[in-house]
């Protein structure tokens, strides 16, 4: 790993710390504040790509396990490890990996910008949403014993919010890949 | 003992950013001034080694910069144009003492190090603050010390005076003054290089005029035409 | 800003060595799965919790820490009681309970450098393999807490140069134009590191 690759990987890890100091954003159109971190699994893997994404998320983790409250809301701690959603948060690894991954197969700098947004949208949607909910409710249905289809039925109220924030991190990755592309040159 | 160039030219992919050049640098005080884009901050990281020459080499007090590219990295110290940059530690003291570990010494050794070097810079009352929350002015001075602390022979600054209000950039050029290394300033401030041993000046990627800094000021006002 | 949730104090608890907290939790987070009786998960409850308050946090502070994650548990153990029963529900409550205030009791009682020394001891292997370097986990954590109150000051910037340009405020034009002015900083950041020699390659 370069030390460019080391420092993309924390500046990351900082700008999804950053995503949950700040107050929940209100969109134009929807009354509902969003937490603007948990678009951060999304972002990560459609902009640093697979390998960098990923790891951006683990040094979260970390931080978060030797007790910094590096979570929305001000959480943190190794509490949020051995509760029920600690599926999850391994989920945000994974999530952020299967993003990029994608990402980087899915989008190149010569295509037209529709196909990259295509794209993005595509890879947030498998990595960002599908990734984390599988782990998320793997672990959830292993604690609770009440067996996966239940847990994933459970959790189906927050996928609209989750559709919305894939929306906007295909839009900002795209915008980032205009501006300052990092996607293309793999770690 | 001297910082050697033999025909060192650089390019990046079709573009060349310096042309050719043969030269040897001993002097104690060196400035390099020239237009924005002349060549001159690729002139300067040539020398530790953080751009490689595309052709030719450049050896620094006997070690080659590609060859023995670690080795040149601890004989000369760069300080960066927006030093901010430079500090990567949260707290100015654990910022100073971070480049001092994986060197085999002890924490005791770091911690007196990481003292020593604030305490000659007239900044020991820093050494609690957070780097974030750091003047102009006293980034500059921690960025000189952070660099200072691991015992280079050679200082290059890049721009060190660049967006300080006029006590910071006395307090700069006093300090820049008071270093006993081997010196190299890249300066838009003409003050600041002055009273310079040797100064080049550099345009459009070549050196065009090499000597006294009367001589090299005057060179460089005819060129930017004013 | 980003204040470690470590607590002073000078109880049994925190002057354990990290270690042997560590594998504490894990053996317990184990073996606690095996177990659904609640004659031994009640009394390991009572335990955790006894433990927990008796390391000197403020009552609101100790109940804040881990109120969402409770509340998580009381969902999950609604869901369990529907499906599988009462005794089910009962059970998962006080195992995850038990295993949460362990977890939140050594955030409480051990720092930071103390963390991240057990880390670095964990990481040798890895190291002597060659896949990682035990140093670069402690750079990159640095590197964090130093660039977190900068992206905050950034983006306050943005912010006021929104309102100055009468712009409304949305999501997507705060974050892009910060993602990108901070990854930028990436090269800079990265020569000054190499230029310092904290990476022996």
């Amino acid at each position: 790993m370069t030390t460019r690759d080391l420092v993309l990987i924390a500046l990351f890890a900082a700008i999804i710390v950053f995503l949950g100091i700040i107050p929940p954003i209100t969109l134009g159109f929807i009354p509902v504040p969003i937490t603007a971190q948990s678009m951060g699994v999304m972002l990560a893997g459609c902009i640093i790509g697979a390998k960098r994404g990923a790891l951006a998320y683990v040094l979260v983790i970390l931080m978060m396990a030797i007790g910094l409250p590096v979570l929305s809301g001000g959480r943190g701690g190794l509490a949020i490890l051995a509760g029920p959603t600690a599926g999850f948060i391994a989920g945000w690894v994974a999530g952020a990996y299967v993003t990029g991954l994608l990402a980087e197969r899915l989008v190149n700098e010569a295509q037209s910008g529709m196909r990259q947004t295509a794209g993005f949208f595509i890879a947030s949607l498998i990595g960002g949403i599908g990734v984390v909910y599988l782990f998320g409710n793997l672990w959830l249905a292993f604690v609770t014993g009440i067996g996966l289809e239940k847990a994933f039925v459970g959790s189906l109220a927050f996928i609209p919010g989750d559709l919305l924030k894939a929306g906007i991190a295909t839009l900002a990755a795209r915008a980032v890949l205009v501006g300052y592309p990092l996607l293309p040159q793999r770690a | 003992m001297a910082i050697q160039f033999t025909d060192s030219s650089v390019r990046f992919g079709q573009k060349t950013a310096l042309h050719p050049l043969s030269l040897t640098l001993a002097e104690r005080r060196i400035g390099i001034i020239g237009l924005n884009g002349s060549g001159k901050t690729t002139f300067a990281r040539l020398i530790n080694g953080l751009v490689k020459p595309t052709e030719g080499r450049v050896t620094v007090n006997g070690l080659d910069t590609v060859a023995d590219d670690r080795a040149v990295l601890g004989e000369a110290g760069f300080i960066f144009q927006n030093p901010q940059h430079q500090l990567i530690m949260p707290i100015v003291r654990e910022d100073i003492a971070f480049g001092l570990k994986n060197r085999g010494l002890t924490n005791a050794e770091i911690a007196a190090k990481t003292n020593a070097v604030l305490a000659r810079f007239s900044v020991s009352h820093l050494a609690g603050r957070r780097v974030h929350e750091l003047s102009g002015g006293e980034t500059q001075l921690v960025a000189i010390a952070s660099v200072v602390v691991t015992g280079p022979k050679i200082l290059i600054l890049d721009e060190p005076t660049n967006q300080l209000d006029l006590k910071n950039r006395r307090l700069v050029a006093a300090t820049i003054d008071g270093l006993e290394q081997q010196v190299l300033v890249i300066s838009h401030d003409l003050g600041l290089v002055d009273g310079f041993e040797r100064v080049l000046l550099f345009h459009e990627g070549q050196l065009i005029a090499d000597g006294q800094a009367d001589d090299t000021i005057r060179r460089y006002h005819e060129v930017a035409g004013c | 800003m980003l204040r470690s949730l470590y607590i002073e104090g000078n109880t049994p608890f925190h002057r354990l060595p990290v270690r042997v907290k560590l594998i504490t939790l894990m053996t317990a987070s184990i073996a606690l799965f095996f177990v659904s009786s609640l004659q031994i998960l009640v009394p390991t409850f009572v335990t955790t919790l006894c433990l927990y308050l008796a390391l000197g946090l403020p009552w609101r502070e100790a109940f804040g820490r881990i109120g969402w994650i409770a509340f998580a548990i009381a969902i999950v153990a609604l869901a369990t009681w529907y499906f599988n029963g009462l005794h089910e529900a009962l059970a998962l409550t006080f195992r995850l309970m038990a295993l949460v205030l362990l977890a939140a009791a050594i955030t409480a009682t051990t720092t930071i450098s103390a963390f991240m020394d057990e880390i670095t001891v964990m990481l040798q292997p890895l190291e002597r393999l060659g896949l990682m370097r035990a140093a670069d986990v402690s750079l990159a954590l640095g590197l964090v807490l130093r660039f977190v109150p900068e992206i905050l000051d950034r983006y306050e910037n943005i912010r006021e140069a929104h309102r100055a340009r009468g712009l409304p405020i949305r999501p997507l034009t705060l974050f892009v134009p910060l993602i990108i002015l901070t990854l930028k900083d990436a090269d800079t950041i990265a020569m000054a590191i190499d230029a310092r020699g904290f990476r022996r390659q």
